[in-house]
């Protein structure tokens, strides 16, 4: 008895850590083909937030009446998908390719391990949910 | 039937000056675009609560008392003499028609008023503010007005204003000055090591508005002061205040057009871009430069007078906030003081009836009993209110806004924090108590 409930336990475990989120930072340009790519690869449910921030992009110049300052945290857009049963690897690949421009500033794509998630509408629990 | 060349010449007189000043309010739409859009996102409804009050506000304290000011400073520094009852009859005049003239005086005054908020934006206290509108509407504007135009001792001595280029706005710049020195900068206008950061406002595109609305106005300002189109000489209609219309309305027209090109290339100079606000205030400072002179100047006069004051007003700027670290935030000194003085001082070496020395020693005379009364009662209003700590608003209000803490308005509540929830209440990221 006590080795099926550990095994339960175990196999739960493996179910609630397939879940993950992809955090990605895009330019805002970007955010069409991005949503049309997240699609096309089965994982069409996202948030997307207006951020801004600094990465390997150069500071640009800004001026108001003449007087110049730096603009070194350039506007992006942050994308949050979480997802279940699709291969993490293809989702990955997918906004790579649709976000790349070859230019520094396109932006950083960060894979988290998520702990469970819940449908707000149905009560349902881990990758279903998803 | 016959027709009473005096009655018709009242009637054209009257209607022209009425619509004139129409147009001339219609400027206070233009500061209040203008310096809604060179003020942060966070002071936008201040800014605008101002422009509104300084008219509303403003004209009542004309109405009591300025204009009678005006007529009293001129009798008695003009030799002349004025009976207090007299003076004050615009109140309850015989002839309701005498409110035409003073309508005329009053969106002069008001025009000068307008302009100082643009420079104490974004920290001055509003009932500082609001007590300053009365007091410049009601003495310290009508005095000015009374030493030059209504008879005083200016007048007696000479100068040469047609429109107030140093009355109205040689005048408003250098109390916008002087009140943003009183008050002191913004807070993070100035680093503790001396630098100067950069606050740009919130919408070029109100800016850039404000700026065209405002040169639409002046065509009231500047060819208005034509304000009799007709005289009758003899029995005969003649053309009177109208014989430098068109002078005036040339003289407007190139005056901006120099300015504004004139401060696209000293932009350019500086720093290698034409700067879009820059060109907006050149416009404006090649208006203030031809106002006090649009009658009696040559061509090229227009436009070497406009092209000056455009090319001074970046290099004005600068000197003011970098090496004097006055924070005046909508250049109203570059536009309006500077560019108005240079206007009256070019007067004698630009007019059409040639150089003359006597008239250049009375308009630095000029120039300069108006820069020491403006400034003497500008600081003192201004000291007042500092010495009293109202000056400015509590530096918390300042960081949050004065939109929000002065008014309890937020000007843009889809946009941008704090954001505002349906139910009424404010939404704390941070997950805090909501502030009453």
């Amino acid at each position: 008895m006590v080795a099926l409930s550990a095994l339960t336990e175990v196999r739960s475990m493996s179910e609630e850590s397939e879940i993950k989120m992809i955090t990605t930072i895009i330019r805002p340009e970007k955010l069409g083909d991005v949503k049309k790519a997240l699609a096309e690869a089965g994982a069409p449910s996202l948030t997307v937030t207006n951020v801004s921030g600094r990465g390997s992009q150069p500071a640009k110049k800004g001026s108001w009446r003449g007087e110049e300052y730096t603009v070194d945290l350039h506007q992006k857009v942050k994308i949050e998908c979480v997802i279940a049963d699709v291969p993490v690897d293809d989702v990955v690949d997918a906004i790579r390719e649709a976000a790349n421009t070859g230019e520094p500033g396109d932006g950083k794509i960060f894979v988290l391990p998520v702990d469970d998630a819940i449908q707000v509408r149905t009560g349902k629990t881990g990758t279903e949910a998803v | 039937m016959s027709v009473d060349p005096a009655v018709l010449v009242e009637g054209i007189n009257l209607m022209w000056v009425a619509l004139v000043c129409f147009l001339i309010f219609f400027m206070h739409a233009g500061f209040a675009m203008l310096e809604a859009g060179q003020v942060r996102s966070k002071n936008v409804a201040n800014q605008l609560t101002k422009n509104l009050l300084t008219w509303s506000v403003g004209v009542i304290a004309y109405f009591f008392v300025g204009f009678a000011i005006e007529g009293l400073v001129g009798a008695y520094t003009g030799g002349g003499s004025l009976g207090i009852g007299e003076a004050f009859g615009i109140i309850s005049p015989a002839d309701g028609n005498d409110w035409i003239g003073w309508l005329f005086g009053a969106v002069f005054a008001m025009t000068a008023a307008t302009i100082v908020s643009g420079a104490v934006a974004g920290r001055a206290k509003l009932r500082a503010y609001v007590t300053y509108t009365i007091l410049l509407a009601g003495v310290i504007y009508p005095v000015v007005v009374g030493l030059t135009w209504a008879g005083g001792f200016l007048a007696s001595f000479g100068y040469y204003d047609f429109a107030g280029g140093m009355i109205v706005h040689g005048m408003g710049g250098i109390a916008g000055l002087t009140a943003a020195y009183v008050i002191g900068p913004r807070m993070g206008r100035y680093a503790e090591d001396g630098s100067t950061n950069v606050i740009p406002g919130h919408s070029m595109t109100f800016a850039v508005l404000g700026t065209l609305i405002l040169a639409f106005g002046w065509y009231g300002f500047n060819v208005g002061t034509t304000a009799t189109v007709f005289a009758v000489e003899g029995g005969e209609l003649v053309l009177d205040g109208y014989a430098v219309v068109g002078r005036v309305a040339f003289a407007t027209t190139v005056g901006m057009a120099a300015g504004a090109i004139g401060a696209a290339a000293a932009s350019l100079y500086l720093s290698g871009k034409v700067d879009t606000l820059y060109v907006a205030n050149g416009i404006l400072a090649g208006l203030v430069g031809v106002t006090g002179i649009a009658d009696g100047i040559t061509w090229w006069g227009t436009i070497a007078v406009g092209l000056i004051c455009g090319l001074q007003l970046p290099l004005v700027f600068e000197f003011v906030s970098d090496t004097l670290k006055i924070d005046d935030v909508c250049a109203v000194f570059p536009v309006h003081g500077s560019a108005g003085v240079i206007g009256v001082l070019a007067f004698p070496f630009v007019a059409v009836s040639g150089f003359s020395v006597a008239v250049l020693i009375e308009q630095i005379v000029f120039v300069a009993v108006v820069t020491v009364w403006t400034v003497a009662a500008t600081a003192a209003v201004f000291g007042a209110f500092k010495m009293m700590g109202q000056a400015r608003v509590s530096p918390e209000h300042e960081r949050e806004g004065l939109d929000l803490s002065e008014h309890g308005v937020d000007t843009y509540p889809e946009f941008g924090k704090p954001e505002t929830a349906a139910d009424g209440g404010s939404v704390r990221t941070d997950g805090g108590e909501v502030n009453e």
